[in-house]
């Protein structure tokens, strides 16, 4: 073979690497590794993960779930039914917070089913805020809050007050910060909410401020 | 002035005085039958050669090669652009009960730094597992700072994350500081950090 051809053939050759090695990369990135014993669920819990991956939900969290069930030495029945499970409530945040929740969205929503929040105030924190910016904050403050004894309402009512008035998620996080130091330090869930709701308003330019700051058109 | 050479002065000359020869007809006849004779390439040869490209120099090789493994990945997201330029600055404080807290804005997506501290005085290991590290005990090791005080500090999304520490290889504790995660699947509880970006 001539140096020319060796070359050409070499030149291929990387090309062709170039292209595939991401590909086995993402692959590899994609198979996940799960250290169940038991094979009938190993083979269940893997069905699952492929079903979830074909309807476009976090199969991430889904491994973490076996995977907690290994750590946690449970049996695999128990592990398969909590996989099945966690598909189910991430199904179901990802219709409630429709049109295009994220992978973190979906998680917070499933965590927040599985506290107990009802699920149509899924549906009200995603129209709180604009379309495009992530509710995955307020989901996961609201399940805090909801996990520590407020009621779901009384959650859901000051914390989507606040995102309407313009709270960011930063100050929603802030709230759910301030309210578990006050828990922690004694304050009912519920008195610890609403002092510190009062407080982020406090923040938060009046309907009237924003109105009158707000850029008016037609005039020079 | 350099001292023309003699010798390639002679070579010069000879070759300029050299008359054009005229190549012999019957040797180019023999040429061309042998040529005309010579069987036909076979397909996969034509085919391979009309595909054919000129050689590359080491440089151009390496240029195609960097371009497309770049192209691959990025295009696939192996690679992320933005992702070097995470800016991560925090101080640690303690674990669960007090969330850490950043100077960077809100960005869900930043790492933060956030301490989780144990204490055993009987623990010869202690780890600390939960959905962020996918349970695997023994992945995120906690180090004794002095008697019976363990500590480890993990960079962890904005959010709500469920935790435990895992002492002596096997046994699965929920951290004492920290709210408790309540567990229907698995019946074991763990614990609740809330970390925030700031």
């Amino acid at each position: 073979m001539n140096n020319r051809r060796v070359s050409v053939w070499l030149a291929a050759l990387v090309l062709t690497s170039a292209v595939a090695a991401p590909v086995a990369l993402q692959a590899q990135q994609e198979t996940p590794v799960i250290g169940i014993a038991d094979a009938r669920t190993r083979e269940a819990v893997s069905r699952e993960l492929d079903r979830a991956a074909s309807r476009g939900l976090p199969v991430r969290a889904l491994v973490a779930k076996a995977q907690e069930g290994v750590t946690k030495q449970a049996a695999g029945e128990r592990i398969r039914a909590a996989v099945t499970s966690l598909a189910r409530r991430l199904e179901q945040a990802r219709d409630l917070l429709a049109p295009s929740p994220s992978d973190a969205e979906m998680i917070a929503g499933a965590d927040a089913l599985a506290v107990g929040v009802p699920a149509p105030m899924l549906r009200q924190i995603r129209a709180a805020y604009p379309e495009g910016q992530s509710v995955a904050m307020p989901l996961d403050v609201l399940t805090e809050l909801v996990a520590r004894g407020v009621p779901a309402s009384n959650a859901l009512q000051q914390i989507t007050q606040l995102m309407r008035r313009g709270a960011t998620p930063t100050h929603i996080a802030g709230l759910g910060a301030s309210v578990q130091s006050d828990v922690a330090a004694g304050l009912t869930p519920d008195a610890a909410l609403e002092v510190r709701a009062r407080g982020v308003m406090s923040l938060l330019p009046s309907p009237a401020a924003a109105a009158a700051l707000a850029p008016r058109g037609g005039r020079p | 002035m350099t001292e023309r050479d003699p010798l390639i002065e002679r070579v010069r000359g000879t070759l300029c005085d050299e008359r054009r020869v005229a190549p012999e007809p019957q040797a180019v006849a023999r040429l061309l039958q042998t040529v005309w004779a010579s069987p036909r390439p076979a397909f996969w040869r034509r085919a391979l050669d009309a595909w054919r490209i000129p050689a590359l120099s080491g440089l151009a090789a390496s240029a195609i090669a960097a371009a497309a493994l770049l192209i691959g990945f990025v295009s696939r997201g192996a690679v992320t652009p933005s992702a070097a330029s995470e800016p991560t600055v925090a101080s640690g404080s303690a674990t669960g009960e007090f969330p850490v807290r950043l100077a960077a804005d809100e960005a869900a997506e930043r790492l933060v730094p956030t301490q989780f501290v144990f204490e055993s005085a009987a623990a010869t290991t202690v780890s600390v597992v939960g959905e962020f590290n996918d349970w695997a005990v023994g992945e995120l090791p906690m180090t004794r700072v002095r008697d019976g005080v363990w500590t480890t500090t993990v960079p962890l999304p904005a959010g709500r994350h469920v935790y435990a520490f895992v002492v002596d290889g096997t046994l699965l504790v929920a951290d004492p500081r920290a709210p408790k995660s309540g567990d229907a699947d698995y019946g074991r509880e763990g614990s609740v950090v809330m970390v925030f970006a700031r």
